[in-house]
């Protein structure tokens, strides 16, 4: 919302400068988002009239134009602009003017003819936003004239206006706000209400969403550009000057808050009827769309077809042309939901839209058609009917509040006094009844609770009243804090293990799922996503985490270790998981020591030294692939496949592992129980098994659990020997180097109790596997 | 036994004096003090030695163990000298250290758990909630209109089933007055979803740390008091705060909380952090409804909410450009945040 300093000047007197009122505003709720200076004309621009206008010989769309200036010596000046004719009065840059920041005139040729300065639009004179042609001054300018005294300097203030507020959206609004804030007075002219009276067949209100409807009929307008005054106004808050009449409308619109609208009385067919639209039913809008109505839009119609979307757009058919003559001025209310979703519908937000969304003042609705009125027959002339017609009732808004003044100060935890509530209820246009209740203002639809009373009472005292407390209390701590707590661990393990973290979008495709080898048919689906890239939520971090692995390779890192720790989706429900990506060299090479290629034994170890043992069943798939199990997670741990790595460009091979986390972030951390430390010597052997490369370790390892040796403690796996030429070993077997320890808690071991141990465990062995030692 | 004694003694002293290595002592040590050396030895004929002989023999060998065991410790010193010499030859001690290179936390963890830990020593316990969420916890609990703007399908996420992708974590407010009664004091970080296209400071997935905290008695000072120690925990202590008068369906009084820090860049510009405000009445009614009791009656508790943004403060914090980056994984951007 903008707002016109100048403008709000009529209803309020304003602090001495702008930024003390937008700090006001700010502090009050309503943010000031941007500030302008408007109609600070340059120097060296002054008021001309056109004496002649030729075409410019070399440019077809140029003219050569010859003014006066006040000199009494005709000037040339070469003009592009086509919305003025010989006669009109307009704004003359000399050369030496400055416009805008460093746009210098300077005398020239264009096109080879001499333009001795330029003629300007509002905009090139910062007059408004945006505007093409040149400006019109009225025909009274004395020309010679500064174009400065002319036109008054302006602030136009930007103003986010809450949803809340509908009572903001107007200049009359802020300056009751402002009012309000800054302990000035607010003044409205009163307007004396029409004289009214029941409309009968002439309007007829056939639908809910229009409760109430008024129209006012004024015969003989003249259809003409607006004054300066009105043009400056509307350019100076970025609407753009169409006819007199259609200005008015924005005008008390943007004053009021009440959107209005005008009708070619000469186009209409019958009377008027509001009504819920003909599905199919078409009507041109006057932004030239054409728009396919439907049942729950609500129109405006003559006897024979739509005029207006309802509180949205007029339309084309019955527009106020240059050639009106009648006009009926329609003022109404309608139903805030009905609007929105008429004019979300069809993408059409328009200024009268956007204040029925919020809902206008019902009790606002004939005084803005009085004022309209008034101004109409003033800038367009013409005769208004004596009679306001109107249907239906408007709502009754009005209510009364119950305010507990302390329940007001317990909530905001500062003293204040009973009288200093009472008179900022008051300045905000809130009348005391009985014991504790406040009649509301009908264009305060937001205040209904007594908690909506204590906000306006603590906005208008300033919060920074309120003493700042601190208090802490003990909280125990839930699931939540151990899976924060626990995941915490977590990271700080990986980090150890020299991995970053990654996070990536939740938003995944079916592509990038297919091609990261992950099943989408599980995946949950978005009904309405941003596109195919985002249409489903991610069932596995794979893919993201692949994606992240490709965007470092390709950024020249040969070393990526990367996890990410987050929640995954399938038709099971919301599982948090942990992803774990590798390729390249373990770490980097340094003067000291060459790095080696990371591997498969490499991320089980990083998986294992973060939960420690897990069981790992190999896949029956071909590659390399196994599936992790503990007691608290499970998960899968592979190379990916070679297939698979080339699409993201990987030039070493890529490990990933991902299990899921839920169970383990909630398990319960055990306490640990100290163990005596040995006081004996253990003994260690090495005991190098010869078997087959098809039996896998875990069977040896089991196999020698099994023998259920005396006093072995541990079984380590020291040195894998295989001879692929075959030379020195079968290529179809290798050696395993397995360490054994023995150790008795309360002696040392005898050489000889240790022989047997390791004989026990070699017999087992060889009978159970077929396995052979080497010496 | 006297010239024996005495050619011993040059013996020793020429081997130790040969010795060059480690190894080659330790033989020549065996040799001579062994267990079975020639000094041990010639320790032993000792006995033989005729009585009258003994104390002038004996003080010779005593002398010759002395001289040996001497020149074998000097030597010793000399060779380990020599060792430590040979290999600290070369040594430049301004080449670069070595170790495993830790690897770094993402910097949006890295600023939760800061966050988190601030809220925890005022005594907020974390709370979770589903990123799939019913309309009814992410909208009609939160007092949001069923026309409301936020709700359809332009802004927020849906499912086929009708559920959403929580367009904020308010929705964790209401999980968690559902399940426990008052006293509450959450914090609650997590993913939230909006249908915005992505740019430099948009993503449609970002991540929000909410707070609730209801009470019998709990004032507007309490939010400010409490938001006004976290941004100071976070920022340091010159850091202000500025509550601005807002809208919210979830709270009223309901702020826009504005900071202005020497750590973000200090400078006059107020930087809008966060939202804020009293647990709308509303609120409560929904929940009670719910729960089918009057634990939440808003006659008795009352209670403040706030939420922000964690990309946007990481961004003013650490400088991020663009908030792609904190998905983008780039390991050079990552490797900034070492601590």
């Amino acid at each position: 919302m903008k707002v016109s300093l100048e403008w709000l000047k009529d209803f309020v007197p304003l602090p001495e400068s702008a930024d003390v009122l937008a700090a006001a505003l700010t502090d009050g709720g309503t943010e000031v988002i941007g500030q302008e200076e408007r109609g600070n004309i340059p120097d060296k621009v002054v008021v001309a009239q056109i004496l002649s206008s030729e075409q410019h010989p070399n440019a077809d769309r140029l003219s050569v134009c010859r003014v006066e200036d006040g000199s009494g010596q005709p000037r040339q000046i070469v003009c592009g602009a086509k919305n003025y004719k010989v006669g009109d009065k307009v704004p003359l840059a000399l050369p030496g003017a400055v416009l805008g920041k460093d746009f210098k005139i300077k005398a020239g040729k264009l096109r080879g003819v001499v333009s001795d300065g330029m003629m300007c639009s509002a905009k090139e004179l910062g007059l408004a936003e945006d505007a093409e042609g040149l400006l019109i001054l009225p025909p009274d300018a004395p020309v010679g004239h500064l174009l400065g005294e002319l036109f008054q300097p302006d602030t136009v203030l930007e103003l986010e206006v809450t949803p809340n507020r509908p009572d903001l959206l107007s200049i009359q609004g802020i300056a009751r706000e402002v009012a309000t804030l800054t302990h000035a007075k607010f003044h409205v002219p009163t307007i004396s209400d029409p004289t009214i009276a029941p409309a009968g067949e002439r309007v007829q209100l056939r639908d809910g969403g229009c409760p109430f409807y008024s129209a006012r009929l004024i015969r003989g307008v003249r259809i003409a550009p607006s004054p300066p005054w009105l043009a400056a106004r509307l350019t100076a808050v970025g609407l753009r000057p169409i006819n007199n009449v259609v200005d008015i409308t924005n005008y008390v619109l943007l004053e009021m808050g009440q959107p209005l609208h005008a009708f070619d009385y000469g186009k209409l067919e019958g009377g008027i009827v509001v009504r819920s639209a003909r599905d199919g039913e078409k009507m041109q809008a006057l932004d030239g769309s054409d728009l396919t109505l439907r049942a729950y839009d609500l129109v405006i119609a003559d006897g024979v077809k739509p005029v207006a979307l309802a509180g949205v757009v007029g339309g084309v058919a019955t527009s106020v042309t240059e050639i009106t003559t009648d006009i009926l001025l329609e003022s109404a209310w309608f139903e805030p939901t009905r609007v929105r979703r008429t004019a979300r519908e069809f993408g059409l937000q328009t200024d009268s839209s956007y204040r029925f969304e919020r809902r206008v003042n019902p009790a606002g609705v004939l005084a803005a058609s009085a004022r309209a009125v008034e101004l109409i027959l003033q800038v367009a002339g013409g005769d208004a009917e004596n009679q306001t017609l109107v249907a239906g009732v408007a709502p009754e808004d009005a209510r009364e509040v119950f305010l507990d003044n302390d329940r007001c100060r317990q909530l905001l935890g500062m003293e204040i006094a009973n009288d200093e509530i009472s008179a900022i209820l008051e300045r905000l246009g809130l009348v005391a009844s009985d014991s504790g209740l406040w009649i509301v203002p009908p264009f305060r639809p937001d205040l209904t609770r007594e908690v909506d009373l204590i906000e306006e009472v603590i906005r208008v005292a300033g919060i920074q009243r309120v003493p700042s407390r601190l208090r802490a209390f003990p909280a125990s701590s839930g699931i939540a804090d151990r899976r924060h707590d626990r995941a915490e661990i977590l990271r700080e393990k990986l980090r150890g293990q020299g991995f970053s973290e990654a996070r990536n979008s939740h938003f995944v495709s079916a592509e990038s799922l297919n091609r990261a080898g992950v099943e989408a048919a599980q995946a949950m689906t978005i009904r309405n996503p941003l596109g195919a890239e985002q249409a489903l939520l991610r069932p596995t971090l794979q893919a993201g985490l692949l994606a992240a692995l490709a965007h470092n390779v390709r950024h020249g890192t040969s070393s990526v270790r990367l996890f990410e720790m987050g929640p995954t989706f399938t038709k099971e429900g919301e599982r948090v998981a942990l992803g774990i990506i590798t390729t390249g060299a373990v770490t980097k090479d340094t003067w000291k020591t060459a790095s080696e290629l990371t591997d498969f034994y490499d991320l089980k170890g990083v998986v294992e030294a973060v939960f420690g043992t897990m069981a790992v069943t190999p896949s029956s798939d071909a590659g390399l692939s196994a599936c992790l199990e503990s007691s608290l997670t499970h998960g899968i741990l592979q190379r990916v496949p070679r297939e698979v790595a080339v699409f993201y460009d990987a030039k070493t091979p890529v490990f990933y592992a991902e299990v899921l986390l839920d169970r383990w972030l909630e398990a319960e951390p055990g306490v640990v129980r100290v163990k005596p430390l040995a006081k004996f010597p253990s003994v260690e052997r090495d005991l190098a098994v010869v078997l087959p490369t098809s039996i896998p370790f875990v069977e040896i390892e089991h196999s020698l659990q099994a023998a259920k040796a005396a006093h072995l403690q541990e079984i380590f796996l020291k040195d894998v020997y295989r001879d692929a030429s075959g030379e020195k070993l079968d290529a179809a077997l290798r050696s395993l180097t397995i360490t054994l320890t023995f150790r008795e808690a309360t002696r040392t071991l005898t050489a000889d109790e240790v022989d047997c141990a390791v004989a026990t465990l070699r017999d087992h062995v060889k009978t159970e596997l077929g396995a052979t030692f080497r010496e | 036994m006297r010239e024996e004694l005495i050619s011993l003694r040059e013996e020793a002293l020429r081997d130790i004096a040969a010795v060059t290595n480690t190894p080659a002592f330790e033989r020549v040590r065996i040799a001579y003090i062994g267990r079975a050396g020639r000094l041990t030895q010639a320790g032993e004929k000792m006995r033989h030695v005729p009585k009258d002989d003994r104390p002038e023999i004996g003080k010779l060998l005593h002398e010759v163990r002395q001289v040996i065991t001497g020149a074998l410790e000097s030597r010793a010193a000399e060779l380990r000298a020599a060792m430590e010499a040979a290999e600290l030859s070369g040594v430049d001690p301004t080449l670069p250290g070595v170790a495993f290179a830790a690897g770094y936390l993402h910097p949006l963890q890295m600023l939760q758990k800061q966050v988190v830990e601030i809220f925890r020593r005022m005594g907020f316990a974390l709370a979770e909630g589903p990123g799939i969420e019913t309309e009814w916890h992410c909208f009609d609990a939160l007092n949001t209109p069923p026309d409301h703007p936020a709700r359809n399908e332009q802004d927020t996420f849906y499912l086929p089933d009708g559920r959403l992708l929580r367009t904020h974590t308010s929705t964790v407010q209401i999980r968690t007055m559902e399940t426990q009664a008052p006293p509450v004091r959450i914090i609650a970080p997590g993913a939230a979803y909006r249908r915005d296209e992505v740019d430099a400071t948009h993503l449609a997935q970002f991540t929000q740390i909410e707070g609730l905290y209801v009470d019998e008695d709990v004032t507007l000072g309490d939010l400010k008091g409490t938001l006004e120690y976290f941004f100071r925990e976070l920022f340091g202590a010159d850091t202000r705060v500025r509550f601005r008068p807002h809208f919210f369906p979830f709270t009223e009084p309901s702020y826009e909380l504005d900071v202005r820090a020497a750590a973000l860049g200090g400078g006059e510009r107020w930087l809008e952090l966060a939202g804020c405000g009293m647990v709308d009445p509303a609120v409560f009614e929904r929940v009670s409804e719910r729960r089918g009791d009057d634990a939440y009656d808003s006659r008795r508790v009352r209670g403040f909410a706030f939420g922000f943004g964690l990309e946007r403060l990481a961004m003013i914090l650490f400088g991020v450009p663009d908030i792609r980056m904190f998905v983008e994984n780039d390991q050079r951007f990552l490797s900034q945040f070492s601590r």
